[in-house]
């Protein structure tokens, strides 16, 4: 019993991180309808930066707000530089381009940060022990991080007049620009809350999950599963999805073969994808005859 | 879906082949691969030969691609399952290298079938992401498996031997893969010009127009998928070879990224880029491991990614047509300035007709341009005029109509609708509308603005599913299954907002409507043995244009067209299919005068001649004076069915028109009389 709550402990700290990216996928899929493969490197970058100016003397605090400013940039900068050059991006383009994005960014961090996996120091405060559970503090920080910045980005789509402006522009770009949205301005705000939540879920994960160049694709496709679960627009049902498969992933790890981990996530999306695709898609693209 | 089409596709082709250029191109091919064993250095030696390996599962995947419009994020997985099928063969089982390859190619095969089914349900991007799951599961499962020989692999198997020789350098491994590939490419080129390909290209313009003329979406996917992973498992077999290690490694993710910006590069969809792009992968992938080690010191492992990362963002942002597109572009370019010295020296009679055909004249290669090529050689349209001057001068009387079929006799029931209801959410669309048409007849569906009429259509055809309610033609219950269904039986129909096949011309259009008709499947589409039939179907394509005087255009591209004369070639379209049963959505829209007349008088000849018309129509008057009986709905409900006079004084219809009650519209009515 012990085994089972300190693995759904770690499952949930896992899971936290899967719902800050899939919260990032979300921000943009719905403003610009854009599934965005570099989702995850934003959090490997964030890390590998922080960890960086960490080594190189900076507070710890401050690394971790230069990260975030900086991977937010990053991100406002991709949406600049490749995502709006190209005319018509189709989801399944935009798929192609931002692999290609996420090729890219993965090859620097190889080349500036190495092959090794790197570790962010734990941020302060003391490991919790309940009733033989351990917690450690930065789980806690892990799950604080979903809900004070998942939590905000939810609050802002959903309760903020800009936020609704933004899903709005997605729908209708037409009626956005009549009230003042133009969709230049929401699709680089959308990619901006992609960069900082991912940053964040870098950032929060690195002293546990540690920093390596390549581990992005993976995460940011876990998010992507769980965003999934949420039907790609649902916030909410997208946190609740990704924190069941980080506990999922948990168990097989512990009880299976750490192994097969990976390969859960997958399962999941083939058989989910398959079972309620109808369910899933937010506006089927049906062609008026 | 739009974008590959518009990208690949935009090519307005004739209907008639280049297979000179193919001949050419492969000749050309076979040479090069010929002398270069004898030429290249041992570096370039490797690099042609996991050219050749990859080119491949990349040919696979751009028939993906390209024909079926379907990316594919997983591709290495299937050339991983050839790749460990054809090993373990060996090593395992110690079975003969031809037995252990054709178990590598069929395994991957299966593996994608077994796949494919379920998957080829979703629609692109959540494909796409699923074809990556499906990546990352064999990648974790070969590495995890005990069988699989773990993170070390498979090892420990014999090299090929041809004949007694063995194949033990990389010269002779070049020419061990050549004959496959060249053979791949010459398949894969057929099946882009056979009756599935064109198909499959029909349903990139529009999937709806293609299911309503009898072609199965869902199945050809499926196949073309399954291909796409033979094509992979045999390049898989050949990798097990050349490595003489399987591991992991192969299954990793970033080989799909690879065999993906093969395809991006050489052209989404183009068999011939396909190979160009894996050469050039190739290249740059040890270019660059050779150049950013020298520059930056230290660095180690993956550092090619840092090119196909650039590559593949410039090429989709700057050139999304690959290189097929440059290839295309200046060959246009060249063969117009060509054509444009010759109209000088012939004068300018000679210039008004090129610019029609020049563009594709001789552009050799057209793997997405499905229209582009018929196995037959080239044949002037001199009968095909006969016809048309025979049928000009009696436009207007007797002349011919295409064929239709009659499956039962005049009078009896064709179509029957029973309690027919679509519900939204809360609205109620269409409300248990049962009607029957009977053959030989034309019956108008009229009603106002918003009373579900075209929701009706679309349930009859398949379009999409009633909430409730029967649909049965001829005999058999087709409601809430595809379109297809209904097409193959002889129901077909147009559309309100025209479906046309922008990749073709408007003989590839018309031609498009025989698919019904024709029997050829996929492979012998590959082994390009169909040319008599598609000849016969094209001959006839052509005929029903002659008939319907849209002959002078057959050659246009069918999106250049007038509206009125496209509304005409949509028709032409359906019947070329010989329907028992027609449906016209709203066929008078957007038509002049006389067109409608044309139209008019044509409907009349084809219900003479045993066609059953059903036609959604606006115009009041027309359906009035076209139909023999005409039902009305109004609000979802039908509220009137009989004959044209019957329900021109249908107080019910008169006040779903007008919209007041009964009472009203009467005293209205008898005003208005009394004015008169």
């Amino acid at each position: 019993m012990t085994d089972f709550l300190q693995l759904t402990v770690a499952g949930l700290s896992q899971g936290s991180v899967y719902a800050l990216l899939a919260v990032g996928l979300i921000a943009t899929y719905t403003v610009r309808h854009v599934v965005n493969i570099a989702q995850g490197d934003y959090a490997t970058l964030a890390g590998l930066g922080s960890i960086s100016l960490v080594t190189a003397g900076v507070p710890l605090p401050v690394a971790i707000l230069i990260a975030l400013v900086s991977v937010t940039l990053a991100s406002v900068l991709i949406e600049r530089l490749v995502i709006s050059r190209v005319k018509n991006l189709t989801t399944l383009v935009s798929i192609i381009l931002t692999l290609g994005v996420s090729t890219l960014l993965q090859a620097i961090m190889l080349l500036v940060w190495g092959a090794e996996a790197k570790r962010l120091p734990a941020f302060p405060g003391s490991d919790l022990n309940l009733g033989g559970v351990s917690i450690r503090s930065q789980e806690l920080w892990m799950l604080g991080a979903l809900v004070v910045v998942g939590g905000g980005v939810l609050l802002f789509y959903e309760k903020t007049r800009w936020g609704k402006a933004l899903r709005a522009s997605a729908e209708q770009p037409v009626a956005a620009r009549i009230v003042g949205i133009s969709p230049a301005a929401a699709s680089i705000i959308a990619f901006a809350i992609a960069g900082f939540v991912g940053a964040a879920a870098g950032v929060v994960s690195s002293p546990i999950y540690l920093s390596i160049w390549s581990g992005g694709l993976l995460l940011g496709l876990k998010g992507f599963v769980a965003a999934v679960l949420g039907g790609l627009v649902s916030f909410r049902a997208a946190i609740v999805g990704a924190l069941l498969l980080g506990i999922i992933e948990s168990y097989v790890a512990g009880y299976v073969a750490s192994g097969w981990k990976d390969a859960v996530a997958f399962f999941i999306l083939i058989i989910v994808l398959i079972i309620r695709p109808a369910g899933l898609v937010l506006r089927p693209n049906a062609v008026r005859v | 879906m739009s974008y590959l089409n518009k990208a690949a596709l935009r090519s307005k082709t004739g209907f008639w082949p280049n297979n000179r250029g193919t001949i050419i191109g492969v000749t050309l091919l076979a040479v090069v691969i010929l002398i270069v064993p004898f030429t290249a250095t041992p570096a370039m030696m490797n690099i042609a030969v996991f050219s050749l390996i990859f080119a491949l599962p990349a040919i696979g995947l751009s028939l993906l691609m390209g024909l079926a419009g379907q990316v594919s994020l997983g591709q290495a997985a299937f050339f991983a399952i050839g790749a460990y099928t054809h090993a373990i063969l060996l090593q395992k089982f110690e079975m003969p290298g031809l037995v252990a390859a054709v178990g590598g190619v069929v395994a991957a095969m299966l593996a994608a079938l077994l796949v494919g089914l379920p998957m080829l349900r979703l629609r692109g991007h959540y494909l796409a992401l699923a074809t990556l799951g499906l990546g990352f599961i064999v990648m974790i499962a070969v590495r995890e498996w005990e069988f699989t020989g773990r993170t070390t692999g498979i090892y420990g198997y014999g090299r090929p031997e041809v004949f007694g020789v063995p194949i033990d350098n990389n010269g002779l491994f070049f020419w061990f893969v050549a004959p496959f590939v060249l053979l791949g490419l010459v398949l894969a080129l057929n099946l882009t010009r056979s009756r599935a390909g064109r198909a499959l290209s029909a349903v990139n313009d529009s999937e709806l127009a293609a299911e309503s003329l009898g072609v199965n979406t869902y199945a050809l996917r499926v196949k073309v998928f399954t291909l796409s992973a033979g094509f992979a498992g045999l390049g898989g077999v050949f990798y097990a070879y050349q490595v003489q290690i399987v591991s992991p490694q192969v299954a990793e993710f970033h080989v799909s990224v690879e065999l993906l910006l093969m395809v991006v590069i050489g052209g989404l969809g183009s068999v011939w880029g396909a190979i160009a792009g894996a050469f050039i992968v190739e290249l740059l992938s040890e270019g660059l491991r050779d150049l950013i080690p020298a520059i930056i010191p230290g660095a180690t492992g993956e550092v090619q990614l840092i090119g196909y990362g650039l590559v593949l963002i410039l090429v989709i942002i700057l050139l999304p047509g690959g290189l097929y597109q440059v290839v295309k572009t200046a060959w246009a370019a060249i063969t117009s300035r060509i054509a444009a010295r010759r109209a000088d020296a012939t004068g300018p009679a000679g210039a008004a007709a090129l610019p029609g055909g020049a563009a594709d004249g001789g552009t050799g290669e057209a793997p997405t341009r499905a229209f582009g090529g018929l196995p037959g050689e080239g044949r002037s349209g001199s009968d095909a005029n006969d016809v048309a001057a025979t049928s000009d001068d009696d436009a207007e009387g007797s002349a011919p109509v295409p064929t239709v079929s009659t499956p039962v006799a005049a009078g009896t029931p064709i179509l029957e609708v029973r309690g027919l209801t679509k519900r939204y959410g809360g609205v109620v669309a269409v409300d248990d509308v049962t009607l029957t048409v009977p053959a030989g007849q034309i019956m108008g569906l009229i009603g106002p603005n918003g009373a579900g009429k075209t929701t009706c259509f679309n349930m009859i055809t398949g379009a999409i599913a009633p909430t409730s309610g029967t649909v049965s033609f001829l005999g058999s219950e087709i409601q809430g299954r595809k379109p297809h269904v209904g097409a193959e039986a002889g129901l077909t129909r147009t559309f309100q907002n025209l479906q046309v096949f922008s990749s073709t011309d408007v003989l590839g259009n018309v031609y498009m409507g025989r698919y019904r008709k024709g029997r050829a499947g996929i492979l012998r589409g590959m082994l390009g043995l169909q040319g008599r039939e598609q000849y016969r179907h094209e001959e006839i394509a052509r005929d029903i244009l002659e008939t319907m005087q849209l002959g002078d255009v057959s050659g246009l591209a069918a999106g250049d067209l007038p509206f009125g004369r496209q509304r005409m070639m949509e028709v032409c379209r359906a019947l070329a299919s010989e329907p028992a049963l027609l449906l016209l959505d709203e066929p008078m829209a957007g038509l002049s005068g006389r067109e409608r007349e044309m139209l008019a008088t044509l409907l009349r000849r084809l219900r003479d001649a045993g066609l059953t018309i059903v036609l959604v129509e606006h115009d009041v008057a027309q359906v009035m004076a076209l139909a023999d009986s005409v039902a009305v709905l109004d609000d979802g409900v039908l509220i009137a069915h009989g004959d044209p006079e019957s329900v021109r004084n249908d107080p019910a219809v008169i006040v779903a028109y007008l919209g007041t009650d009964a009472e009203e519209a009467e005293a209205e009515l008898k005003e208005l009389e009394e004015h008169a």
